[in-house]
């Protein structure tokens, strides 16, 4: 009966579970907690499902710890579970562990759902893994629409909020167009070497390294992952999409699917397209160099915190292709390294956003942190610490992730990117400080006590906004809630009321304390990247 | 614990005593700070000791360890490391400042109990003393510079701790920019040895220094005697010396911790944990040597006229560190630090005691108001005496076997060394001379009216606080000394730091007594194995003792001259008379400030009046800054016009941008 019953089926690859794990481990999750979300008590969506979530989240960083070390290609060589894949599955999940504390008390999943809200940020997560470990250039499309499609939806859940809608939409419509783009280029390289395995285009890369198709086929792919990657000047969703999206899905997305970005981006370039380095270095160097300097002239004169974090991770974008045009083990270790370091640099900051933005009524606008340094030092400081960071101050590890980077760059004859490196960050301190100088030398607005008030507009209005601010009417105000002086004695300014919100809190605080430990203390993150590194055992 | 462990710990201590006063400033009572302060040093003394037994404990040869935390930079052949390199010479250091800086951290916890300043003053001696000891334990010429600048900086804000005091911020302007002068000729002097050895690290460029330079090369010789202007400003030699006396505007304690006992022996320390650079470029070498003479000389003069009390002791200061210099650049190097070391207790121990004095003066420093003392303040008074006897090098106090050791090596290696001895003897004399005159002037004769109230049991405090230095009027907020004085028989925190000092200041010196004792040079043995000239100076213990006894003679000879001049029934005003041309030379401190002034103030002074009004308003703010900023506005302007809100352009350029992509892959095909 048996031996009928194996005749009759036909033979699938055999599969490593084991390395499979952490994949398994998130489609579960997601599965459970959209399910448990269906649920009717409000206890049970507003508490249950996010702690599913991070159990999930949980269970999945420790399988890939378990794993760590394991250097297979699973599924007929479809998956690749490595260090690299491992290594951005922690950072995945510590970008997706601080989201969810920061949507804890968001209304945006209230409004869509909270099982459906968890389950699509898993899944988008799942996506990313994917996306990471493809080693097949099918497996690679799967994995960029599976991290893309759920973001769409997610940037749009802050429903009644016609920006947030604006944001899932517009980053809808133009993301197809990079997934198109991607996908085009995609076909164009299986079409020159016949197979979509990394591995049957890396044996024919040098042979194909003057063919008209296969080259057209990188200008589409590279185009279409530094679409991804914000890199300029396919970076133009990111500031709109980033301030319209819910702050915590921002934070998300702007941590995550730049290390799955990177990811892939590494995967792709310094395996399968490695022959082909002559041709496609040169260009990327080129793109990283305008990335630097379009991220971080546009980040000057932005009013609005997450516009300006959404040029600032442009910029960022740039300094990190440095560790991926020299194609060595040392600059694929640095860009892990800065993408882990990323992560806590600015959910520092949009947790600090977060709080603001529930507390003033003043959104995301940068005189929202005004008074800070003195009434919140719990918040004044995460934030000046992630700004120091970013900036790439000592004693942060922002500072050393600018080192190992530039290292990288000096050491394989790209010297000049270095330079570039550095320019952009002495060009990025004029949007930084003036961070950090709103948090600690600017007063509060005596009436800026307004709580959950119709959010200003940010972009063209600003300037009005700013005009009406001047004349003491703070915008907004006109929806009558202001609260009275429950708060504070009129006459003195405060930084608005105090919520209770302390898993916002909390995330900020460990953020800039992880942030300060690895700035004095690199070696054992640094550990971690170089085991990164080392999966990729051809290179240098 | 191995020693590489106690060696970080010795370096964490203060700093986190430092951060930890400096964060909870406003939560804690400033008693805890001192507390604190004093438990952060106290601790790093403890585990330099064990540091010490532990190296004790290893081979001679395993004795030069280095410990790397991390590598800050390892690319195009620089080898920037964290790195502490934990050997006798560094372990010395280590004791030596560790012990000092505990004592006078007990002291200043009473002295500066009045000071409304009193949690920051922790926090910097802290600071100051975990920068003393990067400087110390730095395994390469990195990490050195760094420990160079901060000691640097530390010495600036605590000079300038009474900071509402003109005086003060200035001497602490002066001391800061002489000594960045002096960064400047270490950083290329370190890159001068660097260029040619290829690396930064101590011990390699040790070994390294013989094949990279051949001897007296002019690089090498360069390069070291840029080194020596770093060991200059910060030792205080002629001519980066004007700024010490003028650092004496600092608290007590400071003057005795900073500009006594640790950070101006920098130098010193510099050029031993150097030597086989220097011995392999002589020329440089004999520099050191002469500057240290000459220096000797030059400061022993001035204190001998200065009327200043601190300022006489901060002349003392340099004159001693002379002696260090010329011993160490001479390869004299066991004696050299012997020196360091008994220096660091008396000198500190000096100071302290004319804090006490200057507490029952009211904050007044001038021996010429002083006198009386010795009765009224018996305990500072012994201990003044017991500081200046050890000075004077009278036996059996430290400074006896120290100084004289020195000149004993010094007239062993002979030839120009054996000038410089004689003329170290000279110095010696006047040592004594103006020890004593100032300890006849301020203990002796008619009682002050200070000392008179004292003797009625008050404690003198002025009506109203002035800045002694040019009397204007203060008051006693922060920024200013406070209300209270308080002196050594009051004080139990006092007594018992200068006690401690005072046994060390006696005993100090039976490490090395020729024919019996020579613990130091054993000890120190593994640093300078490498150095021939180590071995081969070395006077037979009959030409030591020679040499001892010849400066014990002339020490006591001077104390003889000060007794009959400045003791009872000497006349000082016609004695003064009778050489009054060298008197106005001395009392002008031989014109130095002037000089300086003359050479290097005004031209650098005109040439940034030129510099501020064509160079700066044109290149830097009009091309150099206007330009850039207007570029990056520009650039600015141009992203955010571009970014319009529409997708279809948004579409247009992810268009333009993958056919710019394309085409240039298709071009370059």
């Amino acid at each position: 009966m048996s031996s009928v019953f194996a005749q009759a089926t036909t033979k699938g690859p055999p599969i490593n579970w084991e390395a499979l794990s952490p994949f398994i481990a998130l489609v579960v999750g997601a599965c459970v907690v959209l399910l448990i979300g269906l649920a009717r008590g409000a206890f049970i969506r507003r508490q249950v499902v996010p702690v599913l979530t991070l159990i999930t989240l949980g269970v999945t960083a420790g399988l890939g710890i378990w794993q760590w070390d394991t250097n297979e290609a699973i599924i007929s060589g479809a998956l690749k579970v490595d260090n690299l894949t491992l290594a951005l599955t922690m950072i995945f999940v510590a970008g997706g562990i601080a989201a969810t504390f920061l949507s804890w008390r968001s209304i945006a999943t209230v409004e869509a759902g909270e099982g459906e809200y968890y389950a699509l940020m898993l899944t988008s997560i799942l996506g990313m893994l994917v996306l990471v470990a493809a080693n097949d250039l099918v497996v690679l499309f799967i994995g960029f629409e599976l991290l893309s499609i759920p973001l769409y939806v997610l940037c749009a859940t802050h429903m009644r909020r016609e920006q947030s809608l604006e944001s899932g939409l517009k980053y809808l419509i133009i993301g197809s167009v990079g997934s198109a783009t991607l996908l085009y280029g995609l076909a164009l390289l299986y079409g020159a070497a016949g197979g979509t395995n990394y591995a049957d285009i890396a044996a024919v890369g040098s042979a194909m390294a003057d063919d008209v198709l296969f080259l057209t086929g990188i200008a589409l792919v590279m185009a279409g992952l530094a679409f991804k990657a914000s890199v300029a000047p396919f970076h133009q969703w990111t500031p709109d999409v980033y301030e319209g999206a819910p702050t915590p899905v921002t934070g998300f997305m702007a941590v995550a699917t730049k290390a799955a970005a990177f990811g892939v981006i590494i995967r792709l370039f310094d395996v399968a397209l490695i022959d082909a380095t002559v041709t496609w270095a040169p260009a990327f160097a080129t793109l990283a160099v305008i990335t630097i300097i379009v991220g971080n002239v546009g980040a000057i004169g932005q009013s609005s915190l997450k516009r300006m974090l959404a040029y600032s991770s442009v910029a960022q974008a740039g300094y990190m292709i440095a560790g991926v045009v020299v194609t060595t083990q040392l600059g694929i270790s640095a860009v892990v390294f800065y993408l882990a370091i990323y992560v806590v640099m600015n959910l520092g900051a949009f947790a600090v956003i977060t709080a603001r933005e529930r507390e003033t009524g003043l959104g995301d606008d940068i005189s929202s942190l005004y008074g800070l340094g003195r009434d919140r030092p719990l918040l004044a400081w995460p934030m000046t610490i992630s700004m120091l960071a970013l900036a790439g101050f000592p004693v942060t590890a922002g500072f050393f992730g600018k080192i190992y980077l530039i290292n990288a760059a000096v050491d394989n004859g790209y010297a000049w990117l270095g330079v570039a490196i550095v320019i952009g960050s002495a060009i990025s301190l004029a949007y930084y400080l003036r961070v950090v100088a709103a948090v600690w030398m600017r007063e509060a607005p005596a009436t800026s006590l307004t709580l959950s008030a119709r959010p200003i507009m940010a972009g063209g209005s600003q300037e009005a906004d700013d005009e009406a601010r001047a004349a003491g009417i703070e915008p907004g105000a006109d929806t009558g809630r202001v609260i009275a002086d429950d708060f504070a004695e009129p006459s003195i300014a405060v930084s608005g009321p105090r919520l209770s919100q302390p898993e916002v809190v909390f995330v900020a605080i460990v953020c800039s304390i992880v942030t300060i430990a690895f700035g004095v203390y690199p070696e054992p993150l640094m550990d971690v990247a170089r085991d990164a590194g080392a999966a990729f055992s051809s290179l240098l | 614990m191995s020693v590489q462990t106690l060696g970080w710990l010795v370096l964490l201590l203060p700093l986190t005593g430092a951060v930890l006063i400096g964060l909870t400033f406003k939560a804690l009572p400033q008693r805890v700070h001192g507390i604190i302060g004093v438990a952060a040093i106290g601790l790093a003394f403890v585990a330099a000791v064990l540091m010490f037994f532990g190296l004790q404990d290893r081979g001679e040869e395993e004795r030069q360890l280095v410990s790397v935390a991390w590598d800050y930079a390892n690319t195009v052949g620089v080898d920037a490391q964290l790195a502490i390199l934990i050997d006798p010479l560094s372990v010395l250091m280590c004791l030596v400042v560790t012990g000092v800086s505990t004592l006078i951290h007990v002291y200043s916890f009473s002295y500066m109990g009045g000071d409304r300043g009193y949690t920051r003053f922790f926090a910097y001696l802290n600071f100051f003393v975990f920068s003393m000891l990067l400087l110390v334990l730095a395994a390469n010429f990195f990490l050195l510079i760094v420990g160079w600048a901060f000691v640097g900086a530390a010495s600036y804000m605590l000079i300038s701790f009474w900071y509402r005091r003109t005086t003060a911020t200035k001497a602490g302007i002066k001391a800061f920019v002489i000594n960045v002068a002096g960064d400047v000729g270490l950083v290329l002097g370190a890159y001068f040895i660097f260029k040619g050895t290829g690396t930064l690290d101590f011990l390699k460029n040790f070994e390294l220094v013989g094949e990279a330079f051949t001897e007296n090369q002019p690089e090498l010789v360069a390069g070291c005697i840029l080194l020596l202007v770093g060991a200059f400003a910060k030792s205080a030699q002629v001519p980066f010396h004007t700024w010490l006396p003028d650092a004496m505007e600092g608290p007590t304690p400071v003057s005795s911790l900073i500009h006594a006992a640790t950070m101006v022996t920098a130098g010193v320390y510099l050029i031993a944990r150097l030597h086989p650079l220097f011995e392999h470029a002589p020329d440089a070498a004999m520099v050191g040597s002469v500057v240290g003479c000459a220096t000797l000389l030059i400061a022993a003069t001035i204190g001998l006229v200065v009327t200043d009390l601190k300022r006489v002791i901060a002349y003392s200061t340099m004159s001693q560190i002379g002696y260090m210099i010329m011993a160490v650049s001479s390869a004299v190097y066991a004696a050299g630090m012997f020196h360091l070391m008994t220096h660091a207790f008396f000198k500190a121990l000096l100071f302290m005691a004319a804090g006490s004095v200057i507490s029952a003066m009211g904050g007044n420093q001038d021996l010429d108001k002083m006198g009386g003392f010795r009765k009224v303040m018996p305990f500072t008074f012994a201990c003044m005496v017991i500081g200046g006897l050890a000075l004077s090098g009278i036996p059996p106090f430290s400074g006896f076997f120290s100084k004289d050791e020195i000149l004993a090596y010094m007239v062993d290696r002979g030839g120009v060394y054996l000038v410089m001895a004689i003329l170290g003897y000279v110095g010696a004399l006047l040592t004594a001379f103006y020890t004593f005159r100032m300890i006849f002037r301020a203990f002796f004769g008619e009682m002050s009216p200070e000392a008179e109230e004292l003797s009625h049991g008050h404690l003198y405090h002025a009506p109203e606080p002035t800045n002694p230095a040019n009397g204007e009027v203060e008051d006693t907020e922060v920024g200013f000394p406070g209300p209270e004085h308080h002196i050594a028989e009051r004080a139990g925190g006092m007594k018992i730091a200068m006690g401690g000092l005072a046994v060390l200041a006696i005993v100090g010196g039976f490490l090395q007594i020729p024919g019996v004792t020579s613990e130091l040079h054993h000890f120190l043995e593994p640093t300078f194995h490498d150095s021939e000239l180590y071995e081969t100076i070395h006077p037979s213990a009959t030409a030591e003792w020679i040499g001892l006894l010849v400066g014990a003679v002339i020490g006591a000879t001077g104390i003889f001259f000060a007794w009959t001049i400045y003791g009872k029934g000497g006349n000082a005003a016609s004695f003064q008379a009778r050489f009054a041309p060298i008197h106005k030379v001395f009392v002008n401190k031989w014109y130095f400030d002037e000089a300086i002034d003359f050479l290097i103030v005004r031209p650098a002074a005109w040439l940034g009046r030129f510099a501020n009004s064509t160079f700066e308003r044109i290149f830097v703010n009009g091309a150099l800054v206007g330009g850039s900023t207007g570029a990056v506005r520009a650039l600015s302007a141009a992203v955010r016009s571009l970014q319009s809100g529409y997708l279809r352009y948004y579409a247009a350029l992810l268009l333009i941008g993958f056919s710019g992509l394309g085409a240039y892959f298709l071009i370059s095909a």
